[in-house]
């Protein structure tokens, strides 16, 4: 093989490296201050300059299907959309973490400097086509996430979630690479262009592809916390500092849906009746297990984090309409745009939990916020906006998100699972009404945190703002998604 | 225009009191607005047309194209009174909240506002998701105003409320969406426009019902009739009722119930003729047995306003009996008691309100002889329940004489029945009646340390327009029948094949110089049978015995 590095190759990729340049800066000023940490806004300034210069570079340079380095990178619209997600999730975080008490410290500079590697890993696996690469974007993002959780000051909660999320995060990969190796032995390579057309053909004659293509997707289900697969997400988002666990749970999210649909939109489910069957049946599970285990937790990170589960069962749902659809780009929009609405509201819902943390190591209880509307009636009023939002009222975005997704759901016969969606969202109202029942209708002592919090609050308000525009404006931007997918 | 500035004005004015400085003019302020907004709805009347039957004052834009959603609204004989009742109403509530409301005034009165907003576009939209997305936008503000200013039980009712109705309308979800495939499969191009679902040729098996159409009916009814509710989804109603407060209460029975009624007579029965024929005896059914359920219920309650929920029940029950006997009379009884049931129920629940804000307690068995003690109040009592339970010239009888009257044609075992509500009716209100008002005075009323006050101006103020309207409804139908006959004939005469034309076609460009044509042309082809003639004097004989 002789690789030929062309100009275009850089100049799609220049997103990231803009990111990994930027990346160094941090840490490199730390060092040359003789390990002394700069002031963190600076710090956060630099991450911040790095996110917006490689959404900008994104936005610009990629598109219309443009390959990179042999075909093991694809810039579409997918990488596009859930590429300017991801980072602008990552971006959201970085703010968070600025002002959160367990990760503001000693190590700022580091923890931006993970930051963007994590990004980086991210935008890899968006624009990724080969398995390899996939898994190169995953274990990058994940490797600098593990680190970020670890290196957090609060204490016992943060060290276990690293580990539990290091240990079942390995086997996650090991798994996928297991699948790896099966589909490299039946078709000869691991770029997914490779078997695209075949994949459906292979998937009925051949045993030892389909196992492949099954320990690929298993893979996944571990990382995007499909049910029976789920189990660490709640653990791992309790324990991690808060503002990691509203990057996992929105940018990780997105970015592993992204490489999720790449798999998919080789169309193998239509050869396997089996697994399309599996598949469903784990939606279903998923969102059951999400929603109902929700009712019970009084944690307001451990509710959101089963919400999380709840909602990647509802993007299952999609993912399963997208590779099923003939008309692949209405499933696969729908999927894109359910990640958006559901990024925002979800890192929102995140940053007002961060907000509520007074030190290190405080769990927010629902019951903490009784009370807050009284004293804090904007950020009421956000969170209030999020959890609509999550429960999919009109007409905020998650709504519509909802509409679109199990719209093309029944476009494609999967009424069933488009029912067992809106019973799941119906379940799901209860518990996103609690924070608010606490808030407006209980008295309390509920108060955010007393240090300055401007740079969340600002998140805040920026995310509940476009929650309701985008929710006005949902068909333009449906359409620009899907126009980008043609 | 004219649509969209009734329904989105309340919005801004929710917005303006937000942001209001001073909480000491904010109920003038709020006053005023919805005296505002009660005039400009009042102009519809000079740009309505009663004698057609197509949609008027129509807007449309396209909203969200991929999908066919368009931001659509219009108005016929079905929608005007109530959307009237929603603007008549919000006033009263204001003034009648003055004083029972002291915390959080601001949020209050925003949510009143917002409320009447998604309240106004669930009647006007005619477009299914715009309908939607109205129809759950107002759980929200209601959510809130039970939640915050309720009584001791106000999370458990309005968290109840929230759920059953937001569990119940999901499924209508689903349905819509079908139901815009099926558009696309018949027109090539998906809409979710209700004038396009009206086109659909849904097949229809009787007895079956995995088929299309029931299912399809059954997910659109259960969301109403959670919402109305039927006699087993009721449970939710007297939780809410009971807890809400004062104002919360007279919106809830007043407008929000009405919105379940109304979907029956928009969306249900129209869209799936077949079906709601073929299940109409169910649905007679559940109404006859909650009218006699809600009334025996009603009986036996401790507590007045618990009494007056399950009497809304009661009412609720003819309503849709009138909807599904089919004919000119029970569409338009059912029609009339919808607006009959605003008025009635409303003023009750203020007239509780009142007594609750004086002794604060709603007790029956705490009561007695209050009608020595506050005359004025003891008269304003008994005209409402005189309308409550149906006296000739009051408004109650003309809605229930109809209903009756439609039922009767149709399934008379039915009318026998609920007759006997009627009976019942008059039974658990003036038994009421006469524990509170008269015999030995009670606990409450005998209180030397806290002597009651008979109504002020301001309470008074807010009773005269209702008892006036209880008299005008009552004496003189026709001047409210009449607005809506045509929309109600045409619904009865076509109702296999149901379709609205847009009012002078103004959607087309070439519509100045055919105004006229359409809406004749259109008639003619479906008043071939003699059926028009028949309505207008029978409502003018039901008339005479009240006067």
């Amino acid at each position: 093989m002789n690789f030929n590095i062309t100009l275009d190759d850089i100049v799609l990729i220049s997103p990231m490296i803009a990111l990994f340049l930027t990346s160094l800066i941090p840490i490199t000023f730390k060092v040359m201050r003789g390990n002394r940490e700069q002031n963190p806004l600076t710090a956060l300034t630099q991450g911040l300059i790095g996110v917006v210069m490689a959404a900008v570079l994104l936005a610009i340079f990629s598109g219309a299907g443009r390959m990179a380095f042999n075909n093991m990178l694809l810039f579409d619209g997918i990488t596009q959309w859930l590429g300017v997600i991801a980072l602008a999730s990552a971006a959201g975080a970085m703010v968070l973490m600025y002002e959160n008490p367990s990760m503001r410290g000693g190590q700022f500079s580091e923890l931006i400097f993970l930051a963007l590697s994590s990004a980086l890993g991210m935008l890899i696996l968006v624009s990724a086509t080969d398995l390899l690469m996939i898994f190169i974007g995953l274990e990058m993002m994940s490797l600098s996430l593990y680190l970020m959780i670890g290196m957090s000051h609060e204490e016992q909660l943060a060290k276990e979630a690293a580990l539990k999320y290091f240990i079942l995060g390995g086997f996650a990969s090991a798994i996928f690479l297991y699948g790896t190796a099966f589909i490299f032995g039946t078709t000869g390579s691991t770029n997914i262009l490779d078997f695209f057309e075949t994949a459906r053909g292979l998937i009925e004659t051949n045993r030892l592809f389909l196992f492949g293509v099954t320990f690929v997707i298993l893979g996944f289900c571990f990382k995007v916390s499909i049910a029976p697969f789920h189990a660490w997400t709640p653990d791992v988002y309790q324990g991690a500092p808060t503002p990691l666990t509203g990057l996992m749970a929105t940018a990780v999210k997105a970015v592993s849906f992204a490489a999720f649909l790449r798999i998919i939109a080789t169309r193998s489910l239509e050869g396997s009746q089996n697994l399309f069957d599996i598949l469903q049946w784990l939606a279903v599970l998923t969102m059951i297990v999400g929603n109902v285990a929700a009712l019970l937790q009084n944690n307001l990170k451990r509710m959101l984090a089963y919400s999380s589960i709840g909602h990647s069962g509802y993007i299952l749902v999609g993912i399963i309409t997208a590779g099923v659809s003939e008309n692949g780009s209405f499933g696969a929009s729908g999927v894109i745009f359910y990640l958006l609405s559901y990024s925002i509201m979800t890192l929102g819902a995140f940053a007002i939990i961060s907000m509520m943390e007074k030190s290190e190591d405080s769990l927010v209880s629902i019951d903490d916020l009784a009370g807050l509307a009284h004293r804090r009636p904007l950020i009421a009023i956000c969170f209030t906006v999020f959890l609509l939002s999550l429960a999919g009222i009109p007409p905020t975005v998650g709504f519509f998100g909802k509409f679109y997704l199990f719209n093309a759901a029944i476009g494609e016969g999967l009424l069933w699972l488009a029912i067992w969606g809106v019973l799941n969202s119906a379940i799901g109202v209860y518990y996103y009404l609690r924070p608010i029942v606490m808030m407006y209708m209980k008295d309390g002592e509920g108060e955010i945190a007393g240090h300055s919090l401007n740079a969340t609050t600002v998140t805040v308000v920026i995310s509940a703002v476009c929650i309701v525009l985008l929710g006005l404006f949902s068909g333009s931007i449906f359409t620009a998604v899907e126009n980008s997918l043609m | 225009m004219l649509l969209s500035a009734i329904v989105f004005l309340p919005l801004l004015f929710a917005l303006i009191i937000a942001l209001w400085p001073k909480e000491t003019s904010l109920r003038h302020l709020a006053l005023g607005f919805s005296l505002i907004e009660f005039f400009l709805s009042l102009s519809v009347f000079q740009k309505f047309d009663p004698s057609s039957a197509s949609l008027q004052l129509v807007e449309k834009h396209v909203w969200i194209e991929r999908f066919g959603i368009s931001y659509f609204m219009g108005i016929d004989g079905l929608s005007l009174w109530l959307v009237l009742l929603t603007t008549f109403l919000m006033p009263i509530i204001i003034l009648a909240s003055w004083k029972s409301i002291n915390t959080r005034i601001k949020g209050f009165h925003a949510c009143l506002f917002i409320l009447q907003t998604a309240m106004l576009g669930t009647f006007l939209a005619i477009d299914a998701i715009f309908f939607y997305i109205f129809w759950e936008l107002s759980l929200v503000p209601m959510y809130f105003i039970v939640g915050i200013w309720g009584g001791s039980r106000r999370i458990y009712a309005t968290v109840k409320f929230f759920i059953y109705t937001m569990a119940g309308s999901m499924l209508m979800l689903v349905a819509m969406i079908y139901m815009m495939y099926l558009t696309q499969e018949a027109t090539g191009q998906m809409s979710s426009n209700l004038l396009d679902f009206y086109k659909l040729k849904i097949p229809f098996i009787g007895g079956q019902f995995f088929s299309l159409q029931t299912l399809l009916f059954f997910a659109f009814a259960l969301a109403f009739s959670i919402k109305i509710p039927l006699f087993p989804l009721h449970t939710w109603l007297p939780d809410a009722h009971v807890e809400a407060p004062t104002p919360g209460s007279v919106v809830l029975a007043g407008v929000m119930l009405k919105m379940g009624t109304y979907g029956f007579l928009r969306w249900v029965i129209p869209l799936f003729p077949e079906a709601s024929e073929y299940w109409a005896w169910l649905f007679m059914l559940i109404g006859v047995v909650g009218i006699v359920y809600g009334a025996l219920v009603a009986m036996v309650q401790p507590d007045v306003k618990k009494l007056v929920a399950y009497s809304s029940v009661s009412h609720m029950g003819y309503i849709i009996l009138g909807l599904f006997s089919f004919n000119v009379f029970g569409l338009q009884g059912g029609l009339y008691q919808m607006l009959n049931h605003g008025v009635s129920t409303g003023a009750l629940f203020i007239l509780i309100g009142m007594i609750y804000e004086r002794t604060h307690s709603r007790e029956i068995s705490k009561y007695g002889g209050l009608a020595g003690v506050l005359p004025l109040f003891t008269i304003f009592f008994f005209i409402v329940t005189l309308s409550s339970i149906a006296v000739p010239m009051t408004n109650g009888f003309v809605g229930e004489f109809l209903i009756l009257l439609g039922t009767f044609k149709v399934m008379p075992v039915f009318a026998y029945v609920a007759v006997l509500g009627v009976i019942l009716g008059a039974v658990y209100m003036l038994w009421m009646f006469k524990r509170v008002f008269f015999g030995e005075p009670g606990p409450l009323v005998k209180d030397d340390h806290h002597p009651l006050h008979d109504l002020n101006f301001r309470e008074v103020t807010v009773l005269v327009p209702l008892v006036v309207m209880i008299f005008w409804m009552g004496l003189f139908p026709n001047q409210f029948l009449d607005w809506s006959k045509a929309s109600v004939d045409h619904l009865v005469q076509n109702r296999s094949a149901y379709n609205l034309t847009i009012y002078g076609a103004s959607a087309t460009p070439a519509a100045p110089l055919v105004a006229e044509p359409p809406t004749p042309t259109a008639e003619p082809t479906t008043e071939s049978t003699p059926m028009p003639e028949a309505p207008s004097p029978t409502t003018d004989t039901t008339a005479e015995p009240g006067e």
